[in-house]
């Protein structure tokens, strides 16, 4: 039988512990750290829907991992509480994001992966002077206009071009240089039009020369015309630069219009991804694309890279580099130890954070850029993703020219 | 007085206090809600008052846009004479489409899809021609103060938005009083009946449609100076053409108040819909479920109340 305790409290003695209570209070509360708030801005709905819940995805497993390794431990094991906003694809509602996050206390934002948006959104969060690390959005715009809050891991598509172009030099080259005129096909916006104004005046400087550049529509439902565009032409290359749905749309019209040409070769091509190479890889083998990609020999990538396949995701840019931002704001948090706007600036900017699932070195931000920042070339083959430049993160040779469909 | 300039007195009072006491946040909501309510009024006056639905009336909201931004970026004008160059562009704009299409007989539908016809070609256009700087869009150079149409302070935008939807408000308030709104409703109602009272409908139309046009491209410019960038799908995209009929629609086309209790309605259903995901946990990462919500209210509003929420407020007629 149980042996039943009864403990009496006097009034005196509550009372007493009462103001014990009350006084320790303050301690407990300074022992468990108010959460830092960071908000993750993407357009989970409207037409590039799919890519802003991918980058959600990192933002939200990195805090999540962030707050299991416990927390940012120079402000005493602090917590990252993730705001969720959803820009809608509006560059309006961005801001309204902005605006909302700011009055509930954020100490940096994430987001947003269209230009136009990142562009507002970065501009409205410079009026608090709060850090703003984008995560995607290529356009060279958004660091070039001296906003001291804003600071992008990933390289923009000048990088982009300047590395693509180098690298399709090298892999003509080696293949006896039998590329030598392109079309470029683009989608309209400022991510599209920038990189294709940029390949088309840089081509030359590797031989290549631009026969045709064809922008087309967010969202476009049909691609017969410009392929049969581009098959009239005979290029021997085309580049497309453009969102996931019209890049796969395009892709399938050349592959059933059998548009036989020595390489497919796309500038930040939104749709190249594993969804498009399983799904299609008649369509895929052999297509080259230059863009953001994780580093294939990190372990951590790897396992991450399984974390998300095993949670029914794909591995796309999105989730890494949204990932290793969220990564790189903890870092800077650490090292500022202190949510305070104008330290985490300063801390972000003087950072030399190694993004380990990434092909880039330690960062170095000049004018919010990192420079470090690099992309990779990949090419599909045989309904996987090999990468093929740079050569020191390299998992397989460049098949060029291609095999006729 | 009447009750309702007191309700109107009582109301602006409410909008001039109401950014000292707000946080930032609703003060850009209260923005954005005086902001849509100005183009919606742009539309009403023609599609609710004039009856000449337009399913393209971004395409002045973007000639405004491109306007004054142009003018401030390439030929360095202040925006604040680029403003008024801005809504004399948007009002020519007005005046060719309505000559065009009026002189060619287009009504109805035809001159909803003809609109819709011209806002594409202007997008197009403004994608193609090198001193839009195509898709790359137009940033204005951020510079904070007031002579450049900048504001830090979210207040003063907000007071301007608020300025802009008074002055639509007495322009919609005057078309009720004066001859001119006469003749556009006669016209709205039947348009073989009032040329045959005497009014010339195409005169009438086609400057409904260059007033109406003026005030959009004045929206456009206030949109640049707000954002500080555009590029042809945020200045000729389709959506900013619906927004402006769906908040006239849902509030009451061809009311002086319909645009701006559209506005405040649409703009606080999208707004709850949107926190939804952030304030109830269960919903974190469904957020399209936001749209469904906000899609559901929509048809709602339009199935129960056919003239939009204004209808709440007329009087019903006593049944005998």
């Amino acid at each position: 039988m149980k042996k039943q305790v009864t403990i009496s409290v006097s009034r005196r003695g509550f009372v007493a512990g009462a103001l014990a209570g009350s006084l320790a209070a303050p301690s407990v509360l300074r022992a468990q750290s108010a959460a830092i708030k960071v908000g993750l801005i993407h357009p989970v709905t409207g037409f590039v829907a799919y890519n802003g819940q991918q980058g959600r995805l990192g933002g939200t497993m990195a805090i999540e991992d962030i707050n299991k390794a416990g927390g940012i431990k120079s402000m005493g094991g602090a917590k990252l509480e993730a705001l969720l906003g959803d820009s809608q694809s509006k560059v309006e509602v961005g801001v309204a994001e902005v605006e909302k996050m700011n009055e509930q206390g954020v100490a940096a934002y994430i987001g947003c992966f269209q230009s136009p948006v990142t562009i507002a959104a970065t501009q409205a969060a410079a009026k608090y002077n709060t850090p703003f690390l984008v995560d995607v959005a290529a356009s060279d715009v958004i660091v070039n206009r001296g906003l001291k809050n804003t600071f992008r891991l990933m390289p923009g598509f000048g990088v982009c071009v300047d590395d693509g172009i180098a690298n399709l030099g090298n892999i003509n080259k080696a293949a006896g240089s039998p590329a030598k005129t392109a079309v470029i096909v683009h989608e309209s916006g400022e991510f599209g039009t920038g990189t294709a104004k940029l390949l088309a005046s840089k081509l030359p400087s590797i031989g290549i020369e631009a026969k045709e550049v064809i922008a087309h529509d967010n969202p476009t439902r049909n691609f017969d015309n410009i392929a049969l565009r581009i098959r009239s032409i005979a290029p021997d290359i085309v580049m497309m630069s453009n969102y996931q749905n019209e890049y796969m749309l395009l892709a399938r019209t050349l592959f059933q219009q059998k548009v036989n040409v020595a390489g497919f070769y796309s500038i930040l091509g939104g749709g190249f991804n594993y969804k498009f190479v399983k799904e299609m890889p008649d369509v895929s083998q052999y297509m080259m694309d230059v863009n953001h990609w994780f580093n294939p020999k990190s372990e951590k990538a790897q396992a991450l890279k399984k974390r998300v396949e095993a949670g029914g995701a794909l591995f796309t840019f999105e989730v890494y580099l949204g990932y290793s931002t969220a990564m790189l704001l903890a870092d800077s948090l650490e090292r500022a130890g202190s949510a305070d706007k104008a330290k985490l600036t300063d801390a972000i900017a003087s950072s030399t954070f190694k993004a380990e699932l990434m092909p880039y070195g330690p960062t170095k931000f000049v004018n919010g850029q990192n420079q470090g920042a690099k992309p990779a070339v990949m090419q599909s083959i045989k309904g996987d993703i090999e990468v093929i430049a740079p050569e020191e993160f390299a998992s397989a040779k460049a098949v060029f020219p291609k095999p006729k469909f | 007085m009447s009750r309702q300039a007191v309700l109107c007195a009582v109301g602006l009072g409410i909008a001039v206090i109401y950014p000292l006491l707000a946080p930032n946040y609703l003060i850009n909501i209260g923005m954005m809600v005086f902001f849509v309510a100005f183009i919606g009024q742009s539309w009403n006056i023609a599609g609710g008052f004039a009856g000449q639905t337009s399913f393209g009336h971004v395409v002045f909201f973007g000639t405004g846009a491109y306007t004054s931004t142009i003018l401030q970026v390439t030929y360095s004008w202040n925006p604040w004479l680029a403003w008024p160059a801005a809504m004399l562009a948007g009002g020519i704009v007005g005046w060719i489409i309505a000559f065009l299409s009026f002189r060619a007989g287009l009504r109805g539908s035809y001159f909803a899809l003809i609109t819709l016809a011209f806002a594409e070609v202007f997008r197009i256009l403004a994608n193609s021609v090198p001193f839009t700087r195509g898709g790359l869009g137009m940033l204005i150079k951020a510079d904070q103060r007031p002579i450049n149409f900048q504001f830090k302070d979210p207040i003063w935008i907000y007071y301007i938005a608020l300025v802009l939807c008074v002055i639509s408000l007495l322009i919609a308030w005057r078309l009720t009083r004066n001859r001119f709104g006469a003749r556009l409703v006669a016209i709205r109602e039947n348009e073989d009946a009032a040329r045959a009272l005497g009014i010339d409908v195409f005169a009438e139309k086609v400057k409904v449609l260059t007033l109406s046009g003026a005030m959009c491209a004045a929206g456009g410019t206030f949109y640049a100076q707000k954002y500080l960038y555009i590029d042809p799908s945020i200045a000729f995209g389709v959506d900013k053409s619906v927004e402006m009929l769906l908040v006239s629609m849902v509030g009451g086309a061809g009311t002086i108040f319909g645009p701006l209790i559209g506005s405040v309605a649409l703009t606080v259903i999208n707004e709850v819909t949107r926190g939804l995901a952030s304030v109830v946990p269960a919903l974190k990462n469904v957020q399209p479920l936001s749209l469904v919500v906000y899609g559901i209210m929509l048809v709602l509003i339009v199935a129960r109340l056919p003239d939009g929420l204004m209808g709440l407020f007329r009087r019903k007629p006593r049944h005998a």
